[in-house]
């Protein structure tokens, strides 16, 4: 079974026109999928939705087997998937340690240490790590999460070429060594053909390339 | 990471924030427990200021009703004699049930003449002996006279309840009679309308007369002329069967802010009211204590506007801080924090710098309190009028039982110069209570407009 789905996911803004329309796919532990797409087309409200950010309009999805909205949307982002933001988000008042601490059902430490951060950087104020640094902070406290699926929209968006590469090299590890299931919103090909799997958006539909 | 240590860390990192809220909250709490002490301060004046003043409701017979009142024969002429519904023991034991009713002091009225000592001669209409009205009372120190200050004891002591033909005379009427504590004097009722024996009275106190005597008086109408005896002595004088209060009973009551009340209460008993009627007075009380009445209104306003801009200022300056949080709480909904944990943990931010600035406030009120208090007193004292005692449209309240005005002596009424405040703890635990409250219902207030939103427009809104 795979470990989420979308059934006939239709979404749309104020009740206007589709932005998807009729989405289905599955997704399973294991993998990296890529979902490309041009901007506005749609790519990072699949992923908000994959995530339980925000409700479809008609159609299911399913973790486990099991619809989220009857699982309970804040139960679903807390237990089922770990989000990584473009821009990090990172609580600024919180050291590296604590932010992966937030919701951490593994010791942070070594978790921070393993996506490359040292003792002495785990202590700093979170706003005087480098980008690629704070990137591995977000990627530490989804992983900490301990959660089957993680959603990265944009991860290397604002990093270097270098740095990002480290970071898909880490989620590489993440879906491959860890068996969690990663998906990624991108609209770099370079960094799709990393992907397992690579979804396109376009006019609201999914195609798989 | 538990909801309580991410408050703890937010208010030790955010130190600006962090202090800024501290000064608001102790410039809040420290203005309302202020506030609140001099409220209670001025309310325990009021209460000693009650208490020593009191108040009194008067039973007294219904002149207004002709039905009750016939002419009769007396010396030097006729006169109006009450054959109405009498007030007895029986109406004071059942007003006596009335909760808040501390004492009375019932008040009887004859006519005598002197049969072995002179009293004060005055002018005469007429040919005639000199005969005097007398006021038979249950306890001297409650007559009116006494009350008001028309009539200071000199010697001896009040009449109370048990006495048995007793009386109290005047400084003139021993002088000029060579009487003295001990001696006796005799009496005879001096109506027309039956035969009446020689009654024998015993002084056991002299009083001297305070107001004008110099004025133009008769013998009865001279205030130096009353007798004042006990009840029991006035059923013999009289001929009756029971004693009767023909002046009516005043019943003192504990609290004079209750005196409304008890005359509701009374005025439901079942009495004889086609025959009697009922009279409040308070206005000593309400005299006196204007100044605190005045006070304590102004600090119920001054606590009220606190408490609101405190609130209004409290909601504003929290909902322009967790807007500027929205990054934050967008983070916290995405990794699945629900909306309850994060408003608690905004809760538990302040009240956090609260308990402090609470506690701070005990000793900062302490200090500033009473020159708080003695300000507004002063002001509120100034702005007052001086203390006047009111008089019933009637008048009769303040007449003696000849129909003249009791002098009344204000110079000696108690009076409030201050209010001692002292800020006691419990006062405290109320501001910690409803700080708390106001604090949950403001920090409400100002997250709903961040937590109103769906988590995925905070975060779309961050990028």
């Amino acid at each position: 079974m795979s470990v989420l789905e979308m059934n006939n996911i239709r979404y749309s803004y104020d009740n206007k026109q589709n932005v998807l329309n009729g989405i289905n796919m599955a997704l399973d532990e294991g993998k990296m999928y890529a979902i490309l797409g041009q901007s506005g087309c749609g790519k990072t409200t699949l992923l908000s939705l994959l995530g339980g950010l925000d409700s479809p309009v008609d159609g299911q999805i399913l973790y486990d087997g099991q619809d989220i909205e009857k699982l309970g949307l804040a139960n679903h982002r807390k237990n089922n998937v770990a989000f990584i933001f473009q821009s990090y988000n990172l609580i600024d008042y919180l050291t590296p340690k604590e932010n992966v601490a937030l919701t951490a059902k593994l010791s942070p430490q070594p978790i921070l240490e393993r996506v490359g951060l040292t003792e002495e950087e785990c202590k700093r104020n979170v706003l005087k790590l480098s980008g690629g640094q704070q990137q591995r902070v977000a990627i530490a406290r989804a992983l900490a999460s301990d959660t089957k699926v993680i959603l990265a929209d944009e991860p290397t968006g604002n990093l270097d070429e270098d740095t990002a590469a480290e970071i898909i090299s880490i989620l590489k590890g993440c879906a491959h060594e860890m068996n969690k299931c990663v998906i990624i919103v991108t609209h770099s090909n370079d960094l799709a053909k990393q992907a397992d799997t690579i979804f396109r958006v376009k006019k609201g539909k999914l195609i798989q390339a | 990471m538990s909801t309580w240590k991410r408050a703890f860390l937010y208010t030790v990192r955010k130190k600006v924030k962090t202090v800024i809220l501290f000064f608001l909250l102790l410039a809040m709490s420290t203005f309302t427990l202020t506030g609140l002490s001099i409220y209670k301060a001025a309310d325990n004046s009021a209460y000693s200021l009650r208490q020593s003043i009191g108040g009194s409701i008067r039973l007294e017979l219904d002149e207004n009703n002709r039905a009750n009142w016939q002419y009769q024969q007396a010396a030097g002429g006729t006169m109006v004699a009450y054959t109405g519904t009498p007030i007895t023991d029986k109406d004071i034991q059942e007003i006596l049930s009335v909760d808040g009713i501390k004492s009375y002091n019932g008040l009887g009225d004859g006519s005598v003449f002197a049969k072995d000592f002179e009293f004060i001669s005055g002018f005469s209409f007429g040919e005639g002996s000199d005969y005097s009205r007398l006021p038979s009372v249950t306890n001297s120190e409650y007559f009116n006279f006494f009350t008001r200050k028309a009539f200071r004891l000199v010697e001896g002591r009040h009449i109370k309840e048990d006495d048995d033909h007793v009386v109290l005379i005047s400084t003139a009427v021993a002088e000029n009679n060579k009487l003295k504590l001990g001696d006796t004097i005799t009496v005879q009722c001096c109506y027309d309308s039956g035969d009446y024996p020689d009654v024998t009275l015993t002084i056991i106190g002299i009083y001297e007369y305070m107001g004008d005597s110099e004025s133009f008086h008769t013998t009865s109408t001279d205030k130096r002329n009353r007798l004042v005896i006990d009840h029991k002595a006035m059923r013999e004088i009289m001929q009756r069967d029971e004693i009767q209060y023909d002046n009516g009973v005043d019943f003192y009551v504990d609290d004079p802010r209750e005196i409304d009340g008890i005359a509701k209460q009374i005025q439901a008993l079942d009495l004889d009211w086609d025959c009697f009627k009922l009279t409040v007075d308070n206005s000593a009380y309400e005299a006196v204590a204007s100044s605190l009445t005045a006070m304590q209104k102004l600090i119920i306003w001054m606590i009220v506007g606190c408490v609101l801009v405190s609130v209004g200022i409290l909601t504003l300056i929290l909902s322009m801080w967790i807007k500027q949080r929205r990054h934050e709480t967008g983070i916290l909904l995405a990794v699945g924090i629900t909306k309850g944990r994060i408003v608690f943990q905004y809760i538990i931010e302040i009240l956090m710098i609260a308990i402090l600035a609470f506690g701070l406030s005990y000793v900062a009120s302490s200090f500033v309190s009473q020159g708080i208090s003695d300000l507004i007193f002063h002001r509120v004292a100034e702005s007052q009028e001086a203390p006047e005692i009111e008089v019933p449209d009637d008048g009769s309240e303040y007449l003696d039982i000849t129909g003249q005005y009791i002098p009344y002596d204000t110079s000696e009424l108690e009076t409030v110069e201050s209010v001692r405040v002292n800020v006691r703890p419990s006062d405290l635990l109320y501001i910690y209570i409803f700080g708390a409250l106001l604090i949950a219902v403001s920090v409400s207030v100002a997250s709903i407009t961040v937590i109103q939103m769906k988590p995925r427009k905070i975060l779309s809104q961050m990028d």
